[in-house]
């Protein structure tokens, strides 16, 4: 049996971290990869320990897969070893003087090692990456077009994707979708063409999952449990800080 | 409201006063540039001199994007390596000729023009670099032209003209959160029918023959009429080797066709990003 646990958006929190790992640990069936989908830290120092906890796992751990997010790609762009984009948005969100602060708490070594995390991971029918096919600061949310969605999806030659940018948890599903076109060139009448999306059963959806956030809200993190071979998504909540796991 | 809309004339001076005469019969209110003034061949100031004395709305193509920034095109730029390692030839050639009004006016070019319904962009919405082919998805395709906003997107950048019309779609799909509640019941998703207008190339077609193409819109029987224009290609087969450009490009304007082995994925989508 087969089971993924995705999260992302540990934000330096290791308290959240750890309650979650704790959760991870009392499924059935057993979680049998990890996937972390960026944002690691969050430009204190308190993102360092979540950095070593992470690189380090415990004896018997899983060994965490993990891809790039935001707060990685722009200690990279701090440190001059990736290309600024030309808008943005997560500079705009978060402010100037975060690139002080990242220099200043992210260790040369550190920065180093994100430099070497993918962008995303492609497996079985499903990409796995932190914001958008196109960009890691493109945060993807239920109310956008479905088809941006599509679009973002289709990139990828995947049916499945799963990202983490926006925070959210939420399933989005297309269904079923048709579309018929034509096409004229200079030396050929119109030629049809016709494209389709799932069937009638809705067996063959695209589905696009928001994994959730594990650290950015204090004691309560969500991730997300994914079975491959039932196409299953679960969204997990995790309180902590009290008594008792939900 | 009748519209010509030229592309991609990739400094054939020969080739855009053909064109622009040939336009001039036709009667039109208004003339509408997609991008790649320069490029390929042997004359980019003289071109831009020209477009930019008439006035005509212009947006910005990935040449006219490299020339002003220096060469930063992902892998869909160019079909080939060696489609690449050519147009890096015909880049250096064309960086140190052209004046430097020329390379502030390209500067200053937006990447989209929107005017009422229609949106005129070179490559795609999303990036200069990125081919519209007319096999591309429909539903990506419907996707570019609805974030402009319009009902037809004019672009360039393949040399070959067509026109692809999308029509008949609907996607249904529903949202779910962690509560496991749908919080979208099923919805459909539709549309207008919207098309994508392909201008094809006046300076360096690639539709088979060495024929300049253009397209006239005319909005008031919504009808996109693909123009084909004989010029003396062969002033500028000469023009491009007496200047120094490499031959070959001589040799392919003469054909009317990109000669280079085919790409291994001509349907790649550009990651150059929004």
């Amino acid at each position: 049996m087969v089971q993924w646990a995705i999260l992302s958006g540990i934000e330096g929190n290791l308290t959240a971290y750890e309650a979650v790992l704790q959760d991870i640990r009392r499924q059935t069936p057993k979680v049998t990869e990890l996937y972390i989908l960026g944002d690691l830290i969050d430009g204190t120092p308190e993102g360092n320990a979540v950095v070593d906890r992470i690189r380090n796992p415990k004896k018997g751990e899983l060994i965490p897969q993990v891809c790039k997010g935001a707060w990685e790609e722009q200690c990279l762009i701090v440190r001059g070893l990736a290309a600024e984009p030309e808008a943005n948005p997560f500079l705009t969100e978060k402010g100037g003087a975060i690139l002080k602060q990242l220099w200043d708490h992210i260790p040369l070594e550190t920065v180093e090692w994100f430099r070497q995390l993918h962008f995303g991971f492609a497996e079985l029918d499903c990409l796995l990456l932190h914001g958008s096919s196109l960009t890691v600061f493109e945060a993807l949310t239920p109310d956008i077009s479905p088809l941006v969605l599509l679009d973002r999806l289709s990139r990828t030659g995947s049916n499945r994707l799963f990202c983490g940018r926006s925070g959210q948890t939420f399933q989005y599903q297309v269904s079923q979708g048709k579309l018929a076109a034509t096409v004229t060139t200079i030396d050929q009448a119109a030629v049809n063409q016709d494209y389709t999306i799932g069937d009638p059963a809705g067996t063959a959806a695209r589905l696009i999952v928001g994994v959730g956030n594990v650290g950015r809200i204090p004691k309560q993190a969500t991730y997300t449990l994914y079975n491959p071979n039932t196409d299953q998504v679960t969204f997990r909540t995790v309180r902590y800080g009290r008594a008792g796991f939900g | 409201m009748k519209i010509a809309v030229i592309s991609c004339i990739h400094g054939n001076y020969e080739a855009l006063t053909t064109v622009l005469k040939d336009i001039d019969s036709q009667n039109v209110d208004q003339i509408y540039c997609l991008g790649d003034l320069v490029g390929y061949g042997p004359y980019p100031n003289e071109v831009v001199t020209l477009v930019r004395s008439l006035d005509i709305p212009t947006v910005q193509g990935c040449w006219d994007e490299d020339i002003v920034d220096g060469l930063n095109a992902c892998e869909c730029s160019y079909p080939s390596l060696l489609a690449e390692k050519r147009g890096k030839v015909a880049h250096q050639w064309t960086d140190q000729e052209i004046h430097p009004e020329t390379r502030a006016y390209l500067a200053q070019l937006p990447k989209v023009l929107k005017q009422d319904q229609l949106a005129f962009t070179h490559g795609s919405p999303q990036s200069q670099h990125e081919y519209l082919l007319p096999e591309l998805d429909g539903f990506l395709a419907l996707e570019r032209v609805l974030s402009t906003g319009a009902d037809i997107l004019f672009c360039g950048h393949t040399h070959v003209p067509y026109v692809r019309t999308l029509k008949q779609h609907s996607l249904t799909f529903s949202v779910r959160t962690n509560s496991g509640k749908a919080i979208a019941p099923e919805q459909e998703f539709t549309a207008p029918v919207k098309r994508i207008v392909n201008a094809g190339s006046v300076g360096e077609p690639r539709h088979g023959r060495p024929n300049a193409t253009y397209v006239i819109y005319d909005g008031d029987r919504e009808q996109v009429t693909l123009q084909e224009v004989e010029y003396d290609y062969h002033k500028t087969c000469t023009a491009i080797v007496e200047k120094g450009l490499p031959p070959i490009f001589a040799w392919r304007l003469a054909q009317g066709m990109e000669f280079a082995e085919r790409a291994d994925d001509p349907s790649h989508l550009c990651e150059r990003g929004v």
